[in-house]
């Protein structure tokens, strides 16, 4: 009999490595964008069966929010997507397929021959405080460099963008 | 749903990304797989910080995964600025296609 949580995750499980193979081997590359987002959507489900609720939020307001929506507003201003022809071809795909395969099995032996030093998950709970608390004490560091890195990301990206010279 | 059943998920996510990055042709595409490959990786986190977490942090894994959303982010606003300049300049985004640099 399976829990909830399990049904879940194959779900989960499915629809991230079903669409994910769509976005993979679409000819068009508007339907690979929007099925990328049903992939993160997925992810944000499982970072709430590991018990993250702030990261599944996070993950749904950066990635489907915005990451997903700049890449489709990206794809419509520069690629042809109307013709499959000109729009998402690959190139060596055979080739490709087999070195993913084989990287895949290495790294599914490799995750299952290894042995993990397991420890019993502890109870879920609410993660946003901790998360916070965290950030301000221990990773106080970090969070400065990153919050600098995201100004010169936006300063950079207006810079590349801009009209005239 | 052990720990090796998100690796399992996360190993095949990475591999679709890597699948991705080196058989387009697309700017764009291109960067969807390295999107992707982020994930997985953030995934990996996550799934380390529930089933075998750090003596000092339940979360240290979650704060990683935080920090890679959001450098996922930076990246992509700048990538796709790139990809934007380089069609308006060329008016084309192929990988192949931008060779100008080659002698």
């Amino acid at each position: 009999m399976m829990g909830i949580p399990e049904l879940f995750f194959y779900f989960f499980t499915i629809m991230v490595i079903g669409i994910g193979l769509f976005v993979a081997f679409s000819k068009n590359l508007l339907r690979s964008a929007f099925a990328l987002f049903f992939v993160l959507f997925g992810i944000a489900g499982f970072y709430v069966l590991l018990g993250g609720d702030f990261l599944a939020v996070v993950q749904i307001m950066v990635y489907a929010g915005g990451v997903n929506v700049l890449l489709i507003f990206g794809t419509m201003l520069t690629s042809d997507i109307s013709s499959p022809k000109t729009s998402n071809l690959s190139f060596q795909g055979a080739l490709t397929f087999i070195a993913g395969l084989t990287f895949l099995i290495l790294l599914v032996v490799i995750i299952n021959t290894t042995h993990w030093p397991m420890h019993v998950p502890g109870e879920m709970a609410p993660t946003t405080k901790d998360i916070g608390r965290l950030l301000l004490k221990e990773y106080v560091l970090p969070f400065e460099v990153i919050s600098f890195l995201l100004l010169a990301a936006i300063i950079s990206s207006l810079v590349l963008v801009k009209k005239g010279d | 749903m052990g720990l090796t059943g998100f690796l399992t998920v996360s190993a095949v996510l990475f591999t679709l990304g890597l699948v991705i990055f080196i058989s387009r042709k697309n700017t764009i595409a291109i960067l969807m797989g390295v999107e992707l490959m982020l994930n997985a990786a953030a995934l990996n986190f996550v799934a380390f910080a529930r089933f075998t977490p750090s003596q000092a942090s339940q979360l240290d894994g979650q704060i990683f995964a935080v920090f890679i959303i959001l450098l996922a982010a930076a990246e992509a606003v700048v990538a796709l600025a790139i990809a934007l300049s380089v069609y308006k300049n060329l008016h084309q985004i192929g990988a192949d296609k931008l060779a100008s640099l080659k002698g």
